[in-house]
C-alpha cells in the first residue's frame, strides 16, 4: 500500500513539473489556471472542511487580493510580487475582520453572512468604475513579460507546494487539533481551554491570505482584471472542487481542483453544460460519497487490498 | 475536611441569569473550598445546570459575582475557566465525534501553555489506564459505547489537571456498574486531592459519594449543608415532594 | 417630491409583500427541516421562468399562470427534496448542519446554470399580465404591480389560513413547534418534510412569477431577493409568518426610499442591490442566534 503511494506521488510530482514539456500553450495556460485554482480550492478546504467555518465568501479575497495587488502596482510602480504581498496582508486582515464579526455567527448564518459580504465587495467592485474598471476590466501589469505561460506555470506550482506546505504543517500542529475540535464541537473545545474565538479568527486569516495569494498570482497572469472572478457562481466552482476532491482533506481538494479545471477545459465544446454538470457532480458527491470521490477511491483501493491480503493469507494457511 | 477557615476555591455571590423573562437563577450564594466533594440537587427547572455553566463560563451571569482562587472570573470566556484549571463535563456527553480517543484527550492538555507533545501524549495515556479506555486509544470517539464516552469526557477534564471538577448529571442514564465505577473514580481522584461539585437527580448515588449537598429549587438555594442534616430540611423534602 | 416619494412607498409596498411571500416559504422550509435553504431564490427564478413559458407556449391567462408555476415549483421543490434532502431526516447522517448548507448551495449553483442553459443569460421581460396603471389622483400604479400585490395578499392569507384551518397544516405547525413533541404524538411522517419543503417553494414561485412582468427574468434574479427574504426571517421573528410579513414590508419600503433617495443617480441601482445584502449582514450581526436563539435556550 505504502509503496502505491509513494509511487503515485512520484509520478504525480513528476507529471506536474514536465507537464510544460508534454502540452500546447493552450494546456499549458490551462495549467496556469490550475494551479490558481489548487491555491484557492485547498485554503477553502483549510476553512471550511478543517476548521468547519462554512464561509461563501472566499472568492471576495481572492478578488480583494488582485485588485489590491494591480491597483498597487498600477499607482505606485511597486514590483509585483510586493504587490502580491501587499493583497495577502490585506486579506489577511480583512479575513480576521470578517472571521471576528462572524464569530457570533454559526453555520447556515456565517454561510449566510459570507455570501452577503461577497456579493457587496463584487457591486462595489463593479460600481466604483474609475478606481477598478467595473466590468470593463481592469489592466493589471503581468509578472512575466514573456510569451510563454512556463514561468507563470512555474510559479504557480511553487506557490501551490509552498501553500500546501504551510498547511499541511498548520494541520499536523496542535494548531490543527484545535481546529478540528472547534469543527467537532465548539463548547467542548472551549470547556477543554482552546481559545475559540482566537482560532476561528485565525483561520479566517490564515485562508483569506492564502486566498489573497492566489488571487494576486491570477491577477497579474490574466492581465485583465474583472470583478466576476469573486462571484457566487465562481465560489460555487471552488466548493464544488473541493467537495468532489474532499472537503476534509487539503490534498484531497487540490487534486479535486486540479482534475476539475482540466475537465472543464476538456469539456469546453458542451459550453454552459459543462457548470450544470459539475454542479450535478457536486450534488451526487454530497448525496452519495461525502467525503469526496478521492476517498471513495481510496477506500476502494483498499478494499481490495485487503481482499488481496486476506486471500493470500487463506492460501498460506491452507 | 477542609477547616472554615481555608480559602474558597470557586465562590459565587449574588449570582443571577435571566432568560427572557424567567429568573433561571436567583441571588445565588454560593462557596466551595478546596477538598470538598460536594452534591447540588433539586428538582427539574431549578436552575443547577444553569449555575453550573456559569461557574464554568458557558454562560454569563446577568448579575452576582464570581470568584475563582479570590480573583474575579464571572464575564470570562469558558476557555479562560478551563485555564484556570476550572474541569467540567456535561449533561449530554460533549466529545470531539471524530476525532479519535487519544486526540479529544491530547486537545486540552496542548491548549495549555508550555505544553509539550510528548509530555501530554504520555499524561493523555496515563488518564486513559486510569480510566480503563487506555485500549480504545485510536477508536474514533463515536464509536465508543455510552458509557465509555462518559468516561473520556471525565479524562478530558482531568487533562486541564484541574483543581476543581463540576460535573452535571454523570449518572444519568448510567447503568449500577458504571454508575459505582463513576462513584469509586470520583473517590479516587479526590483522594488525590481535586474537589468536585456533582449535579444530578440520582440522589441515592450522590448520598454515597458526597459529604455536602446543596439543593437549589426555582433558582434559589435552600439548603446547604451535611447530608444528613439536609435531608432532615423541611422544606427540602417539600421541593420534591411535587416531583 | 412628495408625490414620487409616495409612488416609490407604495412600490415599496408591492415589494415588501413579494418579499413576504418568499419568506414566508421560507419560514416553512426552516421552522420543519430545520435548514437554511440557499436554493430559495433559484425556485423563485424558475416560477418566473415556469410563468412566462406557461403563458408563451399555452396562452393561459395571467392567473392560471401564476398558479401553473407554483404547482411546478411544488413539484420541482418536492423533487428536490426526495432525491437531495432525505439523509436530513436519517439519524446515521453526520454534521446534518453542514450537509444542509453545502446541498442547498449547491442546488442553487445547479439550478442558476440550469437556467443559464436554457433560458438564456439575457434578461427576458415577459408581457405584463394586465396592462395599463391604476391612476388615482397623483398616486400611479401599474396594473402588474397591483396583481402583484394583490395575489401576493392572497397567497399569505391562504398560508395562513392553511396553516391554522387544516389538518395538515395544524400538523405543519405542530412539527415546527417542536418536532420531538409532534414526533410523540405520531407525527413524524416524512411526508411532512416533504409539504413543507413543496409549499415553500410554491410561495417562492408563486413570488416569482408575479414579479417577472414588473422586474424582468434572469437566471440571477433569485439572489438579491433571497437575500432579503432571510433577512426578513430573522429579523421578523421566528415561525412567525404574521411577524415575517410585517418585516417584509418594512424591508420593501426601506429599500424603495434607498433607491429613491440614494444621491447618486448612477450608482444607485448597483448600489440598491447592495443594500438588502448589507440589511441582512447587520441583521445577522444584531441577531445572530436569530432563528435558533430562543429555540435552543436550556432552562436548566
Amino acid at each position: 500500500m505504502r509503496a502505491l503511494s509513494w509511487c503515485g506521488g512520484l509520478a504525480l510530482a513528476a507529471s506536474v513539473l514536465a507537464f510544460p514539456f508534454l502540452v500546447n500553450a493552450y494546456w499549458l495556460s490551462v495549467g496556469v489556471l490550475a494551479m490558481f485554482y489548487a491555491i484557492v480550492t485547498a485554503s477553502w478546504a483549510l476553512l471550511a472542511g478543517y476548521a468547519g467555518q462554512f464561509s461563501f465568501g472566499h472568492m471576495a479575497f481572492v478578488s480583494l487580493g488582485a485588485y489590491t495587488s494591480g491597483l498597487l502596482v498600477k499607482w505606485f510602480d511597486i514590483p509585483v510580487p510586493l504587490g502580491m504581498a501587499a493583497g495577502v496582508v490585506v486579506c489577511a486582515v480583512v479575513g480576521s475582520g470578517v472571521g471576528f464579526v462572524g464569530l457570533r455567527m454559526r453555520g447556515p448564518y456565517l454561510a449566510l453572512f459570507t455570501v452577503a459580504f461577497s456579493e457587496v465587495l463584487r457591486i462595489i467592485f463593479v460600481s466604483e468604475v474609475e478606481i477598478t474598471g467595473g466590468s470593463g476590466g481592469l489592466e493589471v501589469t503581468p509578472l512575466f513579460h514573456t510569451r510563454s505561460d512556463m514561468p507563470s506555470y512555474y510559479l504557480g506550482v511553487v506557490l501551490l507546494a509552498a501553500s500546501l506546505a504551510v498547511m499541511l504543517a498548520l494541520v499536523a500542529s496542535r494548531w490543527g487539533l484545535f481546529f478540528r475540535a472547534i469543527r467537532e464541537n465548539e463548547d467542548a473545545a472551549a470547556a477543554g481551554g482552546v481559545k475559540v474565538m482566537r482560532f476561528r479568527v485565525l483561520a479566517f486569516a490564515i485562508a483569506s491570505a492564502f486566498a489573497g495569494l492566489g488571487g494576486g498570482y491570477f491577477g497579474h497572469y490574466i492581465g485583465i482584471l474583472t470583478p466576476d472572478i469573486g462571484s457566487v457562481d465562481q465560489m460555487g466552482l471552488v466548493v464544488a472542487m473541493a467537495v468532489i476532491g474532499g472537503a476534509e482533506s487539503i490534498i484531497a481538494a487540490t487534486i479535486g481542483a486540479l482534475g476539475l479545471e482540466f475537465l472543464v477545459e476538456a469539456l469546453r465544446s458542451y459550453g454552459q453544460w459543462r457548470l450544470v454538470l459539475f454542479g450535478a457532480l457536486l450534488l451526487l458527491t454530497m448525496r452519495f460519497a461525502r467525503n469526496g470521490l478521492l476517498a471513495l477511491a481510496w477506500e476502494q483501493v483498499r478494499r481490495v487490498d485487503r481482499m488481496r491480503t486476506s486471500r493470500r493469507a487463506r492460501e498460506v494457511g491452507e | 475536611m477542609p477547616g472554615p477557615s481555608a480559602p474558597l476555591l470557586v465562590e459565587a455571590r449574588g449570582l443571577t441569569k435571566r432568560f427572557g423573562g424567567i429568573v433561571a437563577v436567583h441571588a445565588l450564594e454560593f462557596a466551595v473550598r478546596p477538598g470538598e466533594l460536594v452534591g447540588l440537587i433539586g428538582p427539574n427547572g431549578s436552575g443547577k445546570t444553569t449555575t453550573i455553566n456559569m461557574l464554568t463560563g458557558h454562560l454569563k451571569p446577568a448579575g452576582g459575582e464570581i470568584y475563582v482562587r479570590g480573583r474575579r472570573a464571572d464575564g470570562l470566556a469558558a476557555s479562560a475557566f478551563a485555564a484556570l484549571r476550572v474541569g467540567r463535563t456535561f449533561q449530554i456527553t460533549q466529545l470531539f465525534s471524530r476525532m479519535s480517543v487519544l486526540e479529544n484527550m491530547l486537545v486540552p492538555g496542548l491548549a495549555r501553555p508550555h505544553s509539550t507533545r510528548p509530555a501530554v501524549t504520555r499524561a493523555a495515556r496515563q488518564h486513559l489506564e486510569f480510566l480503563g479506555l487506555a485500549a480504545l486509544e485510536k477508536l474514533q470517539a463515536k464509536n465508543l459505547s455510552g458509557g465509555q464516552q462518559k468516561l473520556l469526557e471525565l479524562g478530558r477534564a482531568l487533562m486541564l489537571d484541574p483543581d476543581i471538577l463540576f460535573l452535571d448529571e454523570p449518572f444519568a442514564g448510567v447503568n449500577p456498574f458504571l454508575r459505582d465505577e463513576i462513584i469509586a473514580l470520583v473517590r479516587k481522584l479526590h483522594a488525590q486531592g481535586r474537589t468536585f461539585v456533582i449535579v444530578d437527580h440520582d440522589i441515592q448515588a450522590l448520598q454515597r459519594l458526597v459529604l455536602r449537598l446543596v439543593v437549589m429549587s426555582r433558582g434559589q438555594k435552600i439548603a446547604d449543608g451535611p447530608v444528613a442534616e439536609v435531608r432532615e430540611n423541611q422544606e427540602v423534602l417539600r421541593a420534591y415532594a411535587g416531583i | 417630491m412628495t408625490d414620487y416619494l409616495l409612488i416609490q412607498a407604495l412600490n415599496g409596498l408591492t415589494i415588501g409583500i413579494i418579499y413576504a411571500v418568499i419568506a414566508a416559504g421560507l419560514t416553512v422550509i426552516f421552522s420543519i427541516l430545520r435548514i437554511v435553504n440557499f436554493a430559495h431564490g433559484e425556485i423563485y427564478m424558475m416560477g418566473g421562468y415556469f410563468s412566462y413559458f406557461a403563458i408563451a407556449l399555452f396562452g393561459i391567462p395571467p392567473l392560471l399562470a401564476v398558479i401553473a408555476a407554483m404547482l411546478t415549483s411544488f413539484a420541482l421543490s418536492i423533487l428536490a427534496e426526495r432525491t437531495l434532502l432525505t439523509p436530513l431526516y436519517s439519524p446515521t447522517t453526520e454534521r446534518k448542519g453542514d450537509y444542509g448548507i453545502l446541498v442547498t448551495f449547491g442546488i442553487s449553483i445547479f439550478l442558476r446554470n440550469l437556467a443559464l442553459i436554457i433560458y438564456g443569460p439575457y434578461p427576458l421581460r415577459p408581457p405584463s399580465f394586465f396592462a395599463g396603471a391604476l391612476i388615482a389622483g397623483p398616486l400611479i400604479m401599474t396594473w402588474d404591480r397591483v396583481f402583484a400585490g394583490g395575489a401576493g395578499i392572497v397567497m399569505l392569507a391562504a398560508l395562513i389560513w392553511f396553516m391554522q384551518r387544516t389538518p395538515w397544516g395544524e400538523a405543519l405547525n405542530a412539527v415546527s413547534q417542536s418536532r420531538e413533541s409532534a414526533a410523540i404524538v405520531g407525527i413524524d411522517d416524512q411526508r411532512f418534510y416533504m409539504l413543507a419543503f413543496g409549499l415553500g417553494g410554491a410561495l417562492a414561485g408563486g413570488a416569482g412569477a408575479l414579479v417577472g412582468p414588473i422586474y424582468s427574468l434572469s437566471p440571477s434574479m433569485g439572489l438579491i431577493p433571497d437575500t432579503q427574504a432571510f433577512a426578513i426571517v430573522i429579523l421578523g421573528g421566528m415561525g412567525s409568518v404574521a411577524g415575517s410579513i410585517l418585516a417584509g414590508l418594512l424591508i420593501g419600503i426601506s429599500e424603495s426610499m434607498f433607491i429613491a433617495l440614494f444621491p447618486d443617480p448612477s450608482r444607485s441601482l448597483t448600489y440598491a442591490q447592495a443594500f438588502s445584502l448589507v440589511i441582512l449582514m447587520i441583521v445577522l450581526l444584531v441577531r445572530p442566534t436569530g432563528l435558533f436563539g430562543r429555540v435552543h435556550t436550556a432552562m436548566e
